[in-house]
């Protein structure tokens, strides 16, 4: 097929030209919005929440067709071979339930300790409980869907979390859903320690599931496949002492790790106030830094 | 000879579906509402499906909507997919341009020249929103969307035989 010659006709002729006209502005108009976008990712954010939901009946209704699906898959699996399993959820519960004692035993000691320093220290509020109903499948940038909105009381900036670990901080939210940038965003960088030694770390997402992390004092690599880490608190967005990767991979200086809240597996994630109250506020802008050195 | 011309004729009055003219841009805002699916994943290697339905129904027929139709399409799916309100209107519309350019250039087109085209129109969809991203804070190494633009160029051929499908029943084409 040739080039599109609409024939002889005048106004068929002055309709293509006046459309490639058109298109041309629309071009232009499309790159000032893009410009604004990236100067003031906040400017849009209506938009962003009516468009959240007015797709969410689609995203939560088909959700709860794909969860029974996936229960009904998993229910039968475990079926399968559940003497085994049985066998070694028995050793994994007394195990767990020894671990458990003791952990009554030091948190008993914990508060007292407290007491006698006169620590006081907020307990974090779960602000909304929420499901996570989908993801963006099919860009570079990895936000998740959340069905709990500012109906809900859930803001831009806070963190949402799950039973498992740290999920990330509300980007957008609509009335009904929001839009969540995980950790395992570029864009996002968690405040981190060691759960062995204390040690601060950095966690940035790597955009794939996985996350980058980098110790902050230069040194001896600190890591060891397996290692835990959990949020310090430092900067006061996310809430110290939630557990948030586990180390699979020692990488130059720092490590790969893999988030601790499974996306696919997460049935609940719970939004909660910001640690700090002011650190509610939109964060300065960021310029383009690349990657932490 | 005489006899076929008693039968009664099924095709008479059978003409292109009342709204054939919008069924191509309807495609394309379904394709859009893939993003809403509830896929949980932790990469984002799928294609951009409203991209792909565009630019299928584009390389299909050049007449197939004003070039600027594109810029709306693409901002229903900045909208919905989360992407930087803009990256999709400037992209898309981009995409219609060029497209435009080539065909004038082409001098035959067979299926080998088409899929090239889309292959190139999809390397510069991904490039511009690895670019968008890196200057929104989160700047990855290139590697991280070539899967993702071998998985889309790989599935061009699905789309454009689905937009072959559709093209037909809107035409009443059989």
């Amino acid at each position: 097929m040739a080039a599109p010659r609409p024939g002889w006709s005048r106004r068929a002729q002055y309709g293509l030209f006046f459309s490639f006209i058109a298109a041309i502005v629309a071009l232009g108009l499309g790159l000032i919005l893009l410009a604004i976008s990236i100067a003031a990712p906040s400017r849009f954010n209506d938009l962003r929440g009516l468009a959240l939901d007015a797709t969410s009946p689609i995203t939560n209704s088909l959700s709860g067709i794909n969860a029974t699906a996936n229960g009904l898959m998993s229910g039968a699996g475990d079926y399968w071979d559940a003497a085994e399993q049985n066998a070694g959820l028995k050793a994994q519960n007394a195990a767990l339930r020894r671990q458990i004692t003791e952990a009554r035993a030091i948190m008993l000691d914990n508060r007292e300790l407290r007491a006698a320093l006169r620590l006081r220290e907020q307990t974090p509020t779960a602000v909304a409980v929420g499901r996570i109903v989908s993801s963006s499948f099919e860009s570079p940038r990895r936000f998740a869907i959340l069905s709990a909105g500012t109906g809900d009381g859930v803001q831009e900036g806070m963190p949402v979390r799950s039973p498992d670990g740290l999920i990330g901080r509300i980007l957008h939210a609509g009335t009904v859903d929001s839009r969540i940038l995980l950790v395992s965003d570029r864009a996002s960088t968690v405040p981190a320690r060691l759960l062995t030694t204390g040690q601060a770390v950095l966690c940035q997402g790597r955009g794939d599931g996985s996350v980058d992390l980098k110790p902050l004092e230069v040194g001896r690599n600190p890591f060891k496949p397996g290692d835990v880490v959990i949020t310090s608190g430092v900067g006061g967005l996310y809430p110290p002492l939630i557990p948030l990767a586990r180390v699979v991979r020692l990488q130059g200086d720092g490590a790969i790790g893999v988030p601790l809240a499974a996306l696919g597996s997460t049935t609940v994630a719970i939004v909660e106030q910001p640690y700090e109250p002011e650190a509610s506020l939109p964060p300065p802008p960021q310029g383009d830094e690349g990657p932490i050195p | 000879m005489a006899r076929s011309a008693l039968q009664s004729n099924k095709r008479i009055g059978q003409g292109p579906l009342p709204a054939a003219a919008y069924v191509p841009a309807a495609c394309v805002v379904v394709a859009i509402l893939f993003c809403t699916l509830p896929i949980i994943l932790e990469n984002g290697w799928f294609p951009d499906f409203g991209f792909l339905m565009l630019i299928a129904w584009r390389l299909r027929r050049a007449d197939v909507w004003p070039a600027w139709w594109a810029a709306v399409l693409g901002l229903i799916n900045d909208a919905l997919s989360g992407a930087p309100i803009g990256l999709s209107v400037a992209v898309w519309t981009g995409a219609m341009l060029l497209t435009e350019i080539a065909e004038r250039r082409i001098l035959w087109k067979d299926y080998w020249i088409e899929w090239a085209l889309a292959a190139l129109l999809i390397a510069m969809n991904e490039t511009a929103q690895w670019q968008v991203a890196a200057w929104t804070g989160a700047r990855l190494p290139f590697t991280a969307v070539v899967p993702t633009l071998f998985i889309s160029i790989a599935a061009f051929p699905i789309f454009a035989w689905a937009v072959a499908g559709i093209d037909g029943w809107r035409l009443r084409r059989r």
